[in-house]
């Protein structure tokens, strides 16, 4: 069964590529814009991974950790913060929020596919 | 998530579904009741459809605490996912289990 | 794998320019008001996004510009730097030159000297005004997380050639929601994992057990080309908390230690090893430093020493310089909930609806004949829908004016920069809506109009203290809609029109004769009439060779109307008059002879019998009395040479446009009828009496007629209608 994996990032072209990038190597994909949306469109289903950006209108990157961690259905899923170099601060902080893994923007597809795979079972 | 039978010299689990960091927790708790019964232990895994670390080092725990105090354990029908994680981790020969091995190389002195 | 980026770069390329419109924005705004936080966050963000998503795209030029630009801004909202009109300036240059550099992405025209030169000027011009910059270079943002301590393994245990991999994870791997196996699996890519040893020893007694905690080690045997870099990266969303040793092959570290014995230039080895793949970067830093802190106690080391005896393990590297970030509120500036699409999916379905509304009034008008009132009932019901899904699908077209003016700040900033004015754009109804095709059309006239009150209207600041003015000039754009119309006010508080110049340069071109008597308003808009100009000296700014008279054509086009009123010393006002859409419009049907016109209901005022005003039906007057007022009358039958007999009545339809009223002399009154308006061929295009065709709900054609034409004509009393000359 195809692993499923939810992009939360507030750049409609950044997500389309990143969608794009996903489903070339199989992977289901949902997206949402920010925060709110992306908690909005979880309800409980089985998510393998969760790839967010930290700076989003409404509810950004960390606030979603928080909240998605107070929640037993994704406690233990890993989530990929979308970082920069000059976010080393915001990192620590979604570090400390739950979310372990980071890929620093910009970042080429290819890049994002490898730490996917380290976090998702084939 | 777990069944069990009670047979006069056998307890017979058998845990279904995912093996996960999701069900580890809720597991281990049904687990803790059984893990030092005296009669011989069987396992069957046939219906563990997922399983991960979490689930692996629970089944190592238990091997663990059986053979700490010279109880039997015996792992059996183990599923593809339980194969597949046990065969790549190395770990058939640690449970020594006869199990229907495949082609992977990482476990050779296995079984 | 190969992605096919030409799908998505369209997006990024709107999102790109929408970005860069706002920064612009914001940058206006920042420059007239007090520093607001948010707002440089604002453009903190805009500058984050560009970069985030070139970088996706590969577009290397915007992402090594948008770097430094982003990094400003950083700096810029903590407050370390005073926004300045210079500051403004530079700002705006560098969106500028981002949007040229996307605008070369989609293009994908070669980047030409020029722009690289004008790039780099505008970096330098940045990092003077940021002082010393500790970020300069870019590589350095790539300074990993803090490592971890390794145990070492004797090398015994790494056998052949292959590597030896040593894992001991964190305690809280598992409850990071990080699986150990997967990254195990991600090994696979790199090269042949010949083997996995995993070890329980570390899971303690069952009552102490956390299920959730990770007790497992590994040892891996691993065969790769890969370096010890790439290798280590496998691991690098698991070190928190981790010991992770990793071993080259044997015959690989003696190597390494020859390499280190040959050579005496520390530096030099430090980039071999790296570059071997022996160490990683990360060693290297960590070895360096310790060769640095020894030497501060005396002792001299070499760097290949200090390696060795290091047994190449990690050291934690904080480089605590690079966190400095500040909070980033969320930006609630930009609404999610809307939905992009394709605007000729939207004309189609425009379209489509425009065509559901003739049907839906041609079953209407069947249902009628039937005499069948359920179906009347129910048809008079669906018709109302239709009514409703007409206006809610035209909604989908209207947009805010809002953006169009916002393009004007930076009109006005420029402009007044350069004509060493100072001038302010106040900008009131930007909310106003109206149909997209509309907004697209009017800018370019708008622009005009703004500009000639930039260049004409407001003096210069020495002129306007002179009369007491303020020294800011005002400049002031205005939306509303006013009866199915949409006004659009361009006002200055500038000199105001002169008066007796236009008059000497109207006889002059031979506009108006010496000595006809005309009102001011008269007057004023002679300076729409063709070949029309009043600067005396044509500046750079507004002498492009279009005239007043190019405006009034484009507003014309629009089926709108302009008027201007000034008033000498107090400024100019210039109103255009839209209607809101152009596709489908409520008309008035009327009947003259055997033929059905279509007149906007919007301008129809009021209906008289012509009868009852004069009952002598002389249909050679070309005026009436209405309650006092000349009425001037158009007759349809006389003017469109329609043949037929007079029917039993006549009726008037009173029009107002604008400020003019006439009355129209038609034969019978049909009624309110949706009109989908159809353009006329290009052959029509110099007739000037009717605007368009729409197609009746019987099937039967009908012209609307060009009411604004219709009332010019009234009342200049010029001949009504042009000849077919195209």
């Amino acid at each position: 069964m195809a692993k499923k994996i939810m992009i939360v990032d507030d750049s409609t072209s950044l997500r389309q590529l990143v969608i794009m990038a996903l489903k070339s190597q199989n992977y289901d994909v949902i997206e949402a814009c920010d925060g709110i949306d992306a908690l909005s469109k979880l309800s409980g289903s089985k998510i393998h991974l969760i790839i967010s950006d930290i700076n989003m209108p409404n509810m950004d990157g960390i606030s979603f950790v928080k909240e998605l961690k107070k929640n037993p259905s994704y406690k233990f899923t890993p989530v990929i913060m979308l970082t920069t170099e000059s976010q080393e601060g915001k990192k620590r902080e979604a570090q400390a929020a739950g979310a372990k893994a980071w890929i620093v923007k910009p970042f080429q597809p290819q890049q994002m596919l490898s730490a996917v795979a380290k976090l998702i079972l084939p | 998530m777990l069944k069990y039978e009670d047979n006069k010299n056998l307890i017979s689990i058998s845990i279904i579904n995912e093996m996960n960091i999701y069900s580890a927790a809720e597991l281990k708790t049904l687990l803790d009741k059984l893990i030092d019964d005296k009669r011989d232990m069987e396992i069957n895994l046939d219906g563990v459809s997922e399983i991960d670390s979490a689930g692996i080092q629970l089944l190592m725990l238990i091997k663990q605490e059986r053979n700490n105090n010279n109880l039997r354990l015996s792992l059996v029908q183990h599923s593809n996912a339980v194969l597949d994680a046990f065969e790549f981790l190395g770990l058939v020969s640690y449970f020594n289990d006869p199990v229907l091995l495949t082609n992977r190389k990482g476990d050779l002195h296995g079984a | 794998m190969e992605l096919d980026l030409s799908v998505v770069l369209p997006t990024f390329l709107d999102e790109s320019r929408e970005g860069l419109d706002e920064l612009e924005t914001i940058l206006l705004h920042l420059e007239h008001n007090n520093v607001d936080h948010d707002k440089l966050n604002s453009i903190f963000r805009i500058a984050h996004t560009i970069k985030g998503s070139a970088g996706m795209f590969g577009l290397d030029e915007i992402v090594n510009f948008t770097h430094v630009v982003e990094n400003f801004l950083d700096k810029l909202r903590e407050g370390n730097t005073n926004i300045t009109a210079e500051l403004v300036e530079l700002l705006l240059a560098c969106g500028d030159h981002i949007r040229l550099l996307v605008q070369i992405a989609e293009t994908q025209d070669p980047l030409d000297d020029l722009l690289v030169k004008n790039g780099s000027a505008l970096i330098s011009k940045l990092s003077i005004l940021n002082g010393p910059d500790e970020d300069s270079n870019v590589k350095k943002d790539m300074v990993p997380l803090p490592d971890t301590d390794t145990e070492r393994i004797d090398s015994e245990h790494a056998k052949n050639d292959n590597w030896h991999i040593s894992l001991q994870l964190s305690i809280d791997t598992l409850r990071n929601g990080m699986e150990p196996l997967s990254m195990l699996h991600y090994l696979e890519t790199l090269g042949e994992v010949i083997s996995i040893t995993t070890l329980g020893d570390a899971i303690p007694q069952n009552a102490e057990m956390d299920p959730e905690s990770f007790y497992l080690r590994f040892e891996i045997i691993f065969k790769t080309t890969s370096d010890k870099q790439t290798i280590d990266d496998a691991f690098e969303f698991f070190k928190e908390g981790s010991h992770i040793a990793i071993l080259p092959p044997n015959s690989k570290v003696s190597d390494y230690i020859a390499l280190i014995d040959s050579s005496d230039d520390d530096e030099r080895i430090g980039e071999i090893l790296v570059h071997a793949g022996a160490i990683t970067q990360t060693e290297l830093n960590d070895a360096l430093s310790t060769q640095y802190s020894l030497h501060m106690t005396s002792i001299e080391k070499p760097l290949g020493d200090i390696l060795v005896e290091q047994r190449m393990s990690y050291q934690p590297v904080i480089d605590a310089a690079i966190v400095k970030q500040t909070q980033i509120r969320s930006d609630k500036s930009r609404d999610a909930a809307s939905v992009r699409v394709d605007s000729a999916k939207l004309d189609l379905l425009i379209n489509l609806v425009g065509e559901l509304v003739i049907a839906s009034a041609g079953t209407a008008l069947n249902a009628q004949t039937t005499e069948n009132t359920m179906l009347i009932e129910s048809v008079s019901t669906l018709t109302t829908l239709v009514e409703e899904v007409r206006d809610s699908a035209l909604c989908l077209r209207m947009i805010p004016i809002g953006a169009t003016f916002t393009r004007f700040k930076r009109v006005v900033h420029d402009m007044s920069k350069e004509l060493g004015k100072d001038i302010e754009l106040i900008i009131t109804g930007a909310d106003t809506e109206l149909d997209k095709t509309v907004v697209e059309k009017i800018s370019d006239p708008l622009m005009h109009l703004v500009r000639n009150s930039i260049d004409h209207g407001i003096e210069n600041i020495d002129t306007r203290q002179a009369n007491g003015k303020s020294a800011t000039g005002l400049i002031k754009l205005n939306a509303y809609h006013d009866s199915g119309c949409i006004i659009i006010e361009v006002n200055d508080d500038g000199a105001g029109l002169d008066k007796q110049r236009i008059l000497t340069k109207a006889i002059d071109k031979g506009l108006v004769q010496e000595g006809q008597q005309l009102e001011d308003s008269d007057i004023y808009n002679l300076i729409f009439e063709p070949g029309f100009s009043t600067a005396n000296e044509v500046t750079n700014i507004s002498g492009r060779g279009v005239g007043m008279d190019v405006v009034k054509r484009n507003i014309t086009e629009l089926r709108g109307a302009i008027e201007l009123d000034s008033k000498p010393g107090l400024g100019t006002n210039f109103r255009v008059r839209l209607p809101l859409t152009l596709a489908i419009i409520d008309g008035f049907l009327i009947g003259v002879s055997a033929d059905t016109f279509v007149i906007p209901l919007d301008l129809v005022i009021e209906c008289i019998e012509l009868k009852e005003m004069n009952n002598s039906l002389d249909t050679s007057k070309d005026y009436i009395n209405l309650r006092g007022e000349v009425l001037p009358l158009i007759n349809l039958r006389t003017l469109l040479a329609i043949e037929g007999g007079l029917g039993k009545r006549q009726n008037i339809v009173v029009v107002k446009y604008g400020s003019n009223k006439a009355g129209i002399v038609v034969d019978e009154l049909m009624g309110e009828f949706q009109t989908v308006i159809k353009p006329l061929g290009d052959i029509f295009h110099n007739v000037r009496a009717v605007s368009g065709f729409t197609v009746l709900g019987n099937g039967d054609v009908s012209l609307i007629l060009d009411i604004p034409g219709l009332i010019q004509g009234a009342i200049s009393n010029q001949p009504h209608i042009l000849p077919i000359t195209a």
